[in-house]
């Protein structure tokens, strides 16, 4: 615990960098923009230029999005008396697990669900519940399938569920078994889905 | 809108990117004054009131915050829109509630910071009139 706090302290400054290395880029870009724009038509590379800044604009934009999923992580392992965001917490997880997934060429996707739910445990522990449920999933998913993750509210608890064609065979993996235990030591519910497809993970309620 | 009589206070410890912002804004025909520290834009707005700073919250020596708070007692017309970063949600509303005009978070969108900088004025202009 006290290793991940100090972790994420250091990533955290360290993102607070990359962030200002980002806005830099962005202004720096902005005004060969718009120095273009000023006069640029007898420019030979004109078009040229204007795609190498355009490409330039969407690397700083995801650039930002890691950047931010990082920091979230950074601060994950902290916790809080309001526990942590459930969607907060699976929008910096997929995102950071996106590559992963693509590697497995597993699309992996947030869908709109509930958002503003809570639970008392710390992001780093939602993150780390979820992503090993992920994990699970693309050991077992065929290549080009998607694997959905949604947040909903189920009894006043915050669930996060799983769901993917043919995603019912996970719980007969050895990985179920250690999902199972991993959710157990968190107070985490785990069944499968509604039809006996993908899993759901009840999470416990936030302190009132 | 006549953005030449514009007086805006850029502060923020990142040379390169406060120098370009201020450049492009003055490609857009807005003069802008640049400082790189708090304890400059302290002077620098004890000098020659501005209408708006735009402010880094996290710098060395004086933050951002602290900054945003002596400003609003000693000038309490001039607006301030506070720059911030990861976590933007919690400085942002601290500042605000400490008087902030608004908040943006980096990277900038030029168009949106002059927006805010043109709202930021005729709200200035309002309470100026307002306080006379």
């Amino acid at each position: 615990m006290r290793d991940a706090l100090f972790m994420g302290k250091l990533t955290a400054s360290a993102t607070h960098e990359m962030q200002n290395i980002l806005a830099t880029i962005r202004e720096s870009s902005g005004l060969m923009e718009d120095l273009l724009a000023m006069g640029g038509e007898d420019f030979k590379h004109a078009e040229r230029f204007k795609k190498g800044l355009r490409v330039l604009a969407e690397q700083v934009e995801r650039g930002m999005a890691l950047s931010e999923q990082l920091n979230y992580c950074a601060h994950a392992p902290e916790a809080g008396p309001a526990g942590a965001d459930v969607n907060e917490a699976l929008r910096a997880l997929t995102g950071l697990m996106h590559r992963q997934a693509a590697r497995s060429r597993v699309g992996l996707e947030l869908s709109p669900g509930r958002t503003g739910l809570r639970t008392a445990l710390r992001p780093v522990e939602v993150m780390e519940a979820v992503a090993l449920a992920v994990e699970a999933a693309l050991g077992l998913l065929p290549p080009g399938s998607q694997l959905r993750l949604c947040v909903e509210e189920q009894g006043g608890l915050a669930v996060v569920r799983l769901f993917a064609p043919g995603f019912e065979a996970l719980r007969e993996t050895p990985a179920w078994t250690g999902l199972s235990a991993q959710a157990r030591s968190l107070g985490i519910g785990l069944s499968p889905g509604p039809g006996g497809l993908g899993a759901v993970l009840a999470l416990p309620r936030p302190v009132a | 809108m006549n953005t030449k009589d514009w007086k805006i206070l850029l502060v923020d410890d990142e040379h390169e990117f406060i120098t370009t912002l201020a450049e492009r804004l003055d490609l857009r025909g807005i003069p802008a004054r640049v400082v790189f520290d708090g304890e400059s834009a302290l002077e620098a707005i004890a000098a020659d009131e501005p209408q708006v700073v735009v402010l880094d919250v996290l710098m060395p020596g004086i933050k951002g915050l602290e900054v945003l708070e002596r400003v609003k007692r000693s000038n309490p017309h001039v607006q301030v829109l506070l720059l911030t970063g990861h976590g933007s949600t919690r400085d942002g509303i601290e500042g605000m509630r400490l008087g902030a005009y608004d908040y943006m978070m980096k990277p900038l969108n030029i168009d949106t910071l002059i927006e805010k900088m043109e709202s930021a004025i005729d709200y200035a202009r309002k309470s100026a009139k307002a306080g006379q």
